[in-house]
């Protein structure tokens, strides 16, 4: 991925991904509910992950070469990227100490959950990944205008994942006996879902600084490092959901 | 008086201001206990502090330290008479020995300590932050208690959870507060600020703001080090002194202090004396780095300038939180604080949690800037192969530092919610695995030690050449090696738990793994034995500490094949042989080289040199006190001694050994509190030192000390191999221009 694609290229790209990432949570979600094989909700993800990761948050670009200058734009980037990259490398220890948790304390086993609205809170989420790549791109081709739609949109459907986890999935859990002080199901729930909408709920906090600098018109085609942060943190936390929906939906039966 | 000498007065005020303090503090306790006391702790505390203000005041003066520690007298006095009535009004009755007012008495004098000396800063202003923090974020809870009708009124007036996060928005507010976060802020909002900052502050007020350069915050860390390792010291010679002979002496059943009685203050004395250590060798630690790397690098800077002063200013609030633990009732756990017991433990333990969280932010963060700065900030020429050693050393420590640090966070953030909003993970009654804890928790920290004696290991090997005069010995093997020990470092944890019953199926291939530590650990020994072979030595106070540390680490990396095996481990397990080899392995492995490392690099920071007289006492006394302190927790740890316990049964016969310890204690302390004497004193009166003192080869000294703001004036460039120290001709860095340097 050394040559920069064209603008078209760029957006059929990201439009292919989004069609690979929700084929792909259909077959998880098929799986699960037909044949329950874990080494294949493994698999899935892992693919996913890896979409994610590369066509998304652009991982090989921490390979790019930057201009040698130390007070350049470009090295300055360089140097922000791999700090950003190492911080969601620690971070990611956080949620992979929480999905140890929840392998140890339930492991076969999983809190019974609204299953229409676990998938509808993930296909909210991987369409705001969609939308917040749409938005990138077209920053990187100057197109502000397209950002901004791109962006809010991606802000629109955030929140409402936000608010379908929090604010809906929360208390039909609360409803049906399922309360943080339940047990160890109902504890790693609330947890595992917690943290992620805490990350959700800062991401949000991101892209309207970016909004917002927008507006004061402090990004451009070149030099967008915020936006493409902003953009990376984004596709992070839909990549945590990505192990974290099967862990808490499809991984085993039902409590 | 005029013609009288400045110490003479100062001692001649000492004595006033100290028996006038002394009848003053009797007085009080009468008034407050109705019966005539001569010895008592409120009276030594007050005539040993009013001793020392006059004897500040009567040898320089009414100088900038005397200004503080008048007004922190004055702070700590308003804050105890604060607490004292908001304890009346809110319990209804006056109690003396309140905890709020211990701790409204600890935060105004800390803050009024600042404020004197400097007027307004970034330490007096964070404080301020604090306090005002922690009080909105407590009474904010405390409100809604009072409107949904719970319960408002806690032990300590406020509720649990009104504390909790009373404490977590007195860290926001801090960092709000003293301005080491505005940059970030005015970015947001779109505002740019200059790349570097101007200094507005000259001296040593400039440690007291928020600085940018990584030399001044690496001394910020390394002063408050110094600080917190005083302190944590202090609470071993408190514990240490009541287990000088069998039965309770003076921290007895009857005794009220901090809302705990005597045997329960001794158990948080022993926790916090663990932690607060660990902090502050976290600290020592980021400050040896954070000053060193960039120079041994070529760098102006770290990548990160100001996610580095944040990363320190988080530290701060931190260490004030877990005292503020000391203070709201304790607790009892150990410093591991292992649920079901830290679920039911007083509230201090939830300070502690918060503050363990917040030291450790500011490790991660820290660490995510060595690496950044390693990777991208090297000067021209220098390769991966000729980085000087500490360097690999410092990233091993960062890689560690950057992603196990998050599981600590998380296990005590897990048992903080158990007790707040009862999830029960590690509640077995709710389906929840104690066990589950231990792990998350020594996943972090096992590998902790190595992020304490990784840096003092590359301490060894980066000044061991220079005093020997000769080559490294297998620079590649010890680079190498500091890595593999991180890496082996990650999957060692459970050798912790052989006894806490885990599946037994885990025990075997822990057990091999711990042991497969010693290979690199061995690959350092031998290089240090093969590059002393020979070498033409030289013993300035450095060198000593580098030979202590070998010597000392050896003990203690000896002593930990035994406890990593299962058999033997199950009879060792929580006796004071294993308190004798983790002391002997981070004293190795990070005390005796951070000293070492303090007396090379302090002519780099001030450019005069310690006192060399004072720094061979240190040396000689520290070294063999610290051998009778070890040998005889080990001895008696063999015996049966179980460690964490205030008082032990007479008949062990262990109470000779017991006092031998304690005496050994006091002397380490002593030769401590010579180093930190040292240490300030020679900043202002050491022998100039502007040149290269040690004849070293590494790039910082070939120019001028003290370094000037963004260190060097030409960049240079690597020509050579790091440590090929009398080969003739052979060069490693070569300034682009002639450097303005004083080649000794």
């Amino acid at each position: 991925m050394s040559h920069r694609l064209d603008k078209f290229s760029a957006f059929r790209q990201g439009l292919v991904i989004f069609v690979y990432l929700a084929v792909l949570t259909a077959l998880e979600y098929f799986v699960a509910v037909t044949f329950k094989a874990v080494s294949i909700l493994v698999v899935v993800a892992v693919i996913k992950v890896a979409l994610v990761m590369y066509y998304y948050m652009h991982i090989y670009k921490l390979n790019e070469e930057s201009d040698a200058e130390p007070h350049s734009y470009s090295f300055k980037t360089g140097t922000n990227r791999l700090g950003l990259w190492l911080f969601l490398l620690s971070d990611s220890f956080v949620f992979a100490g929480l999905l140890t948790a929840r392998v140890n304390l339930l492991g076969l086993t999983r809190p019974h959950l609204n299953q229409i609205l676990g998938l509808a809170v993930t296909a909210v989420l991987l369409s705001s990944s969609f939308f917040m790549n749409r938005g990138e791109t077209a920053m990187v081709h100057g197109d502000k205008k397209g950002f901004i739609r791109n962006t809010i949109i991606t802000f629109v459907l955030g929140l409402g994942f936000l608010l379908g986890v929090v604010a809906v999935e929360w208390p039909l859990a609360a409803e049906e006996g399922l309360t943080a002080g339940s047990g160890a199901a109902g504890a790693v729930f609330y947890m595992m879902t917690g943290m992620h909408a805490f990350h959700v709920f800062t991401g949000l906090i991101l892209l309207l600084v970016v909004l917002y600098k927008t507006r004061k018109d402090k990004y451009s085609a070149e030099k967008h490092w915020g936006v493409e942060a902003a953009a990376v943190y984004w596709h992070f936390v839909d990549l945590v959901w990505i192990i974290f929906y099967p862990a808490l939906y499809l991984i085993g039966t039902a409590l | 008086m005029k013609n009288v000498s400045p110490v003479v007065r100062g001692w001649l005020f000492f004595a006033i201001g100290f028996i006038v303090a002394y009848s003053i503090g009797i007085g009080l306790v009468f008034v407050a206990s109705g019966s005539l006391v001569y010895s008592h702790l409120v009276t030594w505390i007050l005539a040993s502090f009013a001793g020392a203000t006059a004897y500040s005041w009567g040898a320089s003066g009414f100088s900038q330290l005397t200004k503080g520690l008048v007004w922190l007298g004055l702070g700590a006095l308003a804050g105890f008479a604060l607490g004292l009535v908001v304890e009346l009004v809110v319990q209804g009755s006056l109690n003396w020995v309140a905890p709020i007012a211990s701790l409204f008495a600890l935060l105004f004098g800390f803050t009024g300590f600042f404020l004197g000396v400097a007027g307004n800063n970034a330490v007096s202003k964070g404080l301020i932050s604090q306090i005002s923090g922690t009080l909105i974020g407590a009474i904010f809870v405390t409100v809604i208690r009072v409107l949904m009708g719970l319960e408002w009124k806690g032990p300590f007036i406020f509720t649990e959870p009104a504390w909790v996060l009373g404490a977590f928005f007195g860290v926001l507010f801090f960092l709000a507060g003293n301005g080491s976060v505005s940059d970030w802020f005015k970015w947001a909002r779109g505002i740019d600020t200059p790349e570097h900052h101007e200094e507005h502050y000259s001296g040593w007020e400039k440690y007291l703001n928020v600085s940018l350069d990584h030399k001044v915050i690496g001394v910020q860390y390394t002063i408050t080090a110094l600080l917190l390792i005083s302190i944590g010291g202090l609470f071993a010679l408190v514990f240490r002194t009541e287990l000088a002979a069998s039965q309770l002496q003076f921290l007895t059943t009857d005794m009220k202090l901090f809302g705990q009685n005597g045997p329960q203050l001794y158990n948080t004395f022993m926790s916090l004396h663990g932690m607060i250590m660990i902090v502050s060798i976290l600290l020592g630690v980021a400050g040896i780095m954070n000053y060193v790397v960039p120079l041994l690098l070529g760098a102006q800077d770290m990548a990160f300038p100001r996610l580095n002063a944040f990363s320190f200013w988080l530290a701060v609030p931190a260490a004030v939180l877990l005292l503020m633990s000391l203070i709201l009732g304790g607790f009892d756990t150990g410093w591991t604080g292992y649920p079901p017991l830290s679920a039911k433990a007083p509230l201090g333990i939830q300070m502690f949690f918060l503050g363990v969280f917040t030291a450790g932010w500011s490790s991660i963060l820290g660490a995510l800037n060595i690496i950044a700065t390693v990777i991208r900030m090297r000067s021209k020429g220098m390769i991966a192969m000729r980085m000087p050693i500490f360097v690999w050393a410092a990233v091993a420590t960062s890689i560690i530092s950057l992603t196990a640090t998050q599981l600590i966070g998380l296990s005590f953030q897990l048992v903080m919610f158990q007790r707040l909003f009862g999830m029960g993970f590690f509640d077995p009654a709710k389906g929840g695995n104690p066990v589950l804890f231990q792990h998350l928790f020594w996943f972090y920290s096992h590998p902790a030690v190595y992020v304490f004696v990784l840096p003092g290991l590359g301490v060894i090997s980066e000044l061991l050449p220079v005093f020997a005069r000769k080559p490294l010995f297998g620079y590649r093997w010890v680079a190498m090696s500091s890595l593999g020990i991180a890496l082996v470092g990650f999957v060692v944890w459970a050798h912790h738990m052989f006894t806490s019953g885990m599946n037994e199926y885990l025990r075997l291939p822990f057990m091999y793994s711990t042991l497969l530590v010693a290979i690199p650990t061995g690959v350092k020994f031998f290089s240090w034995v093969a590059t002393l072979w020979k070498g033409k030595i030289v013993f300035p106070t450095p060198m000593l500490f580098v030979l202590g540390a070998i010597v000392v680490f050896l003990l203690g990396g000896l002593t930990g094949p035994p406890n990593a095996t299962v058999s033997v481990d199950l009879h060792l397990h929580d006796t004071y042989f294993i308190v004798g080899h983790f002391h002997d392995t981070i004293f190795g492995g990070f005390v005796f080289p951070f000293f070492a490392a303090l007396y090379y690099w302090f002519p780099k920071a001030t450019g005069r040199r310690m006192n060399e007289t004072l720094g061979k006492i240190h040396f000689w006394l520290m070294t063999p006190s610290f051998f009778i302190l070890t040998f005889g927790m080990m001895r008696i740890g063999l015996l049966g001694m179980r460690r964490r316990i205030a008082d032990y049964d007479p008949g062990l016969g262990f109470d000779a050994t017991h006092l031998v310890l304690t005496i050994a204690g006091y002397l380490i302390g002593l030769s401590v509190l010579i180093f930190i004497y040292n240490f300030f004193n020679s900043i202002k009166n050491g022998d100039k030192a502007e040149g290269n003192v040690w004849n070293s080869r590494s790039p910082e000294w070939q120019v001028p000390s003290p370094m000037p703001m963004h260190n060097y004036d030409q960049p240079f460039e690597v020509v050579g191999e790091p440590y090929d120290y009398g080969l003739p001709g052979s060069q490693y860095v070569e300034f682009a221009a002639p450097a303005k340097s004083k080649h000794n």
